[in-house]
């Protein structure tokens, strides 16, 4: 038994204190935290983008939209309606992430809106009257340049057809039917501005309309607009208001579970694999031979890799765990779940750890060993393709079957256990009986393939071999 | 004396081929055996079943007195013939670790490996990764691996291969440096020559099954001399008298110096006595026939046909050079 932890202290260590490992296992924590913390930075170094000064010929045979699309236009209109944007994203910003970021992060916000949105642009609608020349009108546009944006000229062009406000009857249907507009720009345009007068001819025309048939705007607004009410579920427990991000988060854990028990499996399962092929291409197993019994090596290597199978497993899970306990949401987690989910990584990781150890037994390169590696992470990938379906009904009878077969049992059951309706309890512990015995089965073959695989060099093993093998021994 | 090692009828076989077929074999101990034999004679798939790594498809292995290595680990040292170290391991740290395997405590482990590098002249290579090691200076760290908790049986599959004269004669002395410390030694070469110059006994192995098994001496003394080498003390000496001396068979010339053979049942000492008269010679001596020879004489007898017998003597010989160069 010593030996046994001995080995596997050599194994978790040689896995563990790698460059490789080490930048894999921290590369998505670090890019997280670079998009929280950097990412703003780097656009605020945008600041200098220039303020866009220029103007909008506007050719209108109505004769009512151009005054309209003026007053829109504004540069005071435009600041006010990105004040009131950045009021909504306050609006819908979590009260816990308000509360944590402060006045600052308020401000930081604002900041960030701003840079988002560019500085305010300062544009001049010109009437160039019914009797202009299309043509000639877009003529200026092809001299206006963005990267000197501050000097003017003319940007785009509107052209308002005659019945955009006043419908006629179209020639094909009877049927009376309204007109718009063409909407000229210069090249390499900021697409916020193009947005700005878009918005502008929008509501130019929507006003016109309304105007002409003698209704009044705010009614219409007012007689549209239902206030949003969210659903207030009711339990057992009582009522509970239901929210967006609980929906959300709901809809993630199931998954995230799932991801987290194939991440920290398939990577130690990997590493197994790689491990003993390089003992084996390195020749030093046969001296390991001498002073360790083959069982005693494999469950050596795979006691470590154990051990990084749970690192990997705590310190996502743990990430995970901290975000749900930041936005309050830990309720939606039940302390039987993470028990399961240890459990079940328990399962699912002797299951891989063994196949993999035997096929790195098994064969002598890494490359041979991608055709025995295939059908293994094919297999995985079941409830990765299934995962909707299952996720929306829990307990279909194929969810049902699914969740009893190993190898695939642990990440069917994760799945169902943390969806919204999670299977009865005989059925989890079936699961996990016949896991046990699946465990038990795969650690008997692999340690024949071990044995037999470890001292053969030459030519690969096909699967028709590995049978074989452990018939053999 | 009790026996280290024990076989009775071992046989294995890979497939449809026989790899190690009836093998009996007593090794006492405190003793010093060379197992001999080309290429694929069985040497290392017996050693492997003497260590447990292989299972034999039929008879009996005693190691120690247990019926399998696995239960006397500790006390076996075992340089394989495919043997490697972990290449990203530091040299200090893979010998602490397969230390610590064959059960030396960890506190002082650390301090032999220090003491073994420097005996074998390694002692700066401590902090290096096991891959920055030359194939040679490897080896030497796998043998310390071998022998770094003093085992009392020490089995060196092929100990020599790929070493240069002054690191080759550098293990023989450690080797011999074992064996004095009492610890029973076996070791395997397709190299006679240097069986010839370590072991006290030769088991020679062809195509599975044992050939020759007894101490060198005996072997010898077996293989009893039969040539006399001739050298003249002209240019060259007269060839018909030598051949009309009595029990002569046949003079042959080589290198300068003459084989002379002797028939059967003649003295070899009165031989040389009346050579020396019929012919006056610089230098007269029994040509004392090499474990190469014994070998080549003993599988001559199973070669059907002189042909094969040529080719198996071309690849000994070239074994032999092979041996030699390194």
């Amino acid at each position: 038994m010593k030996r046994t932890l001995y080995v596997a202290a050599r194994e978790f260590k040689a896995t563990v204190l790698t460059k490789g490992f080490l930048f894999g296992l921290l590369i998505l924590p670090l890019m997280i935290l670079f998009l929280v913390m950097v990412f703003p930075k780097l656009i605020k170094s945008a600041e200098k983008a220039p303020r866009v000064e220029g103007q909008v010929a506007i050719i209108d045979s109505t004769g009512e939209i151009g005054p309209a699309l003026l007053t829109y236009l504004e540069p005071e209109a435009i600041a006010r309606r990105r004040g009131d944007l950045t009021d909504a994203a306050d609006e819908a910003m979590p009260d816990v992430v308000k509360e944590i970021g402060g006045k600052r992060m308020a401000e930081q916000q604002q900041q960030a809106l701003d840079l988002i949105l560019g500085k305010v642009p300062q544009l001049e609608v010109l009437d160039v009257g019914t009797g202009a020349d299309i043509e000639e009108e877009k003529l200026p546009i092809r001299d206006f340049k963005m990267e000197d944006s501050e000097a003017g000229g003319r940007l785009a062009l509107v052209v308002v057809e005659a019945h955009a406000i006043r419908p006629r009857d179209d020639p094909k249907s009877g049927e009376p039917a309204y007109g718009s507009y063409d909407l000229y720009t210069a090249d390499k345009l900021d697409d916020r501005i193009v947005d700005e007068i878009r918005g502008g001819m929008r509501e130019a025309i929507v006003e016109a309309r309304v105007q002409a048939r003698g209704l009044d705007r705010g009614d219409i607004s007012r007689l549209t607009s239902v206030r949003p009410k969210t659903n207030i579920t009711v339990g057992e427990t009582g009522e509970k208001k239901a929210s967006k991000k609980d929906e959300i988060v709901r809809f993630l854990v199931p998954v995230a579970f799932m991801a987290l028990l194939m991440m920290s499996v398939m990577t130690s399962g990997q590493q197994l694999m790689t491990n003993t092929i390089e003992e084996k291409s390195s020749r030093v197993v046969e001296m390991l031979l001498s002073a360790v019994s083959p069982m005693e090596l494999m469950t050596g290597k795979i006691i470590g890799q154990l051990g990084v199978g749970i690192l990997i497993m705590l310190l996502y899970g743990g990430v995970g765990v901290a975000g749900l306990m930041v936005g309050s949401l830990f309720g939606l987690l039940q302390v039987s779940t993470l028990l399961y989910a240890f459990i079940f990584f328990m399962i699912a990781f002797f299951m891989i750890a063994s196949v993999m150890g035997a096929i790195g037994a098994a064969v002598n390169e890494i490359r041979e060993a991608q055709t025995l590696v295939m059908p293994v992470i094919l297999t995985i990938m079941i409830p990765y393709l299934l995962w909707m379906p299952i996720s929306r009904d829990p307990n279909a009878t194929y969810a049902v079957v699914l969740s009893f077969i190993p190898p695939i049992n642990p990440f069917v059951m994760m799945l169902r256990l943390t969806s919204s309706t999670p299977p009865p309890v005989w059925q989890v512990w079936l699961s996990i009986l016949i896991g046990i015995a699946g465990v038990y089965v795969a650690l008997k073959m692999a340690a024949k393939v071990f044995r037999i695989g470890l001292l053969m060099y030459g030519k690969p093993p096909n699967f028709k071999t590995l049978i074989k093998w452990i018939r053999m021994a | 004396m009790a026996a280290a090692i024990e076989l009775r009828g071992v046989r294995k076989t890979f497939g449809a081929k026989v790899a190690v077929d009836s093998l009996d074999l007593t090794v006492p101990e405190g003793g010093l055996y060379g197992f001999i034999g080309p290429n694929g004679a069985g040497k290392t798939t017996t050693i492997r079943m003497i260590m447990s790594i292989l299972f034999s498809d039929e008879g009996e292995v005693q190691v120690l007195g247990h019926g399998s290595a696995l239960d006397a680990k500790d006390r076996i040292g075992y340089l394989p013939e495919e043997r490697g170290v972990y290449k990203k391991m530091k040299v200090w740290e893979f010998l602490r670790f397969m230390a610590v395997l064959k059960g030396v405590d960890g506190s002082q482990a650390r301090g032999l490996v220090k003491g073994w590098l420097e005996k074998v002249g390694l002692g700066e290579v401590e902090q290096k990764k096991c891959e920055e090691l030359s194939k040679g200076m490897q080896q030497k760290i796998q043998f310390i691996a071998a022998v770094i908790h003093k085992p009392d049986l020490l089995i060196l599959d092929e100990p020599f291969s790929g070493l240069d004269p002054v690191n080759m004669r550098l293990l023989r002395d450690l080797v011999l440096e074992e064996h004095g410390r009492g610890a029973t030694v076996i070791f395997s070469t397709h190299v006679m020559v240097q069986a010839e110059q370590i072991c006290e006994n030769v088991v020679m192995i062809h195509e599975g099954r044992k050939r020759l098994d007894d101490t060198l001496g005996d072997v010898r003394r077996r293989f009893d001399p039969r040539t006399i080498r001739f050298e003249p003390l002209g240019d060259a000496a007269d060839v018909p008298a030598l051949k009309a001396v009595q029990g002569v068979t046949g003079v042959r010339l080589e290198n300068g110096a003459y084989e002379i053979a002797l028939g059967e049942g003649v003295s070899p000492a009165d031989a040389i006595a009346r050579l020396a008269a019929a012919s006056p010679a610089s230098g007269i001596e029994l040509h004392r026939p090499s474990l190469e020879d014994i070998f080549i004489a003993i599988v001559q007898e199973d070669a059907a046909d002189a042909e094969a017998a040529e080719q198996l003597r071309a690849s000994v010989r070239a074994g032999a050079a092979l041996g030699g160069a390194r």
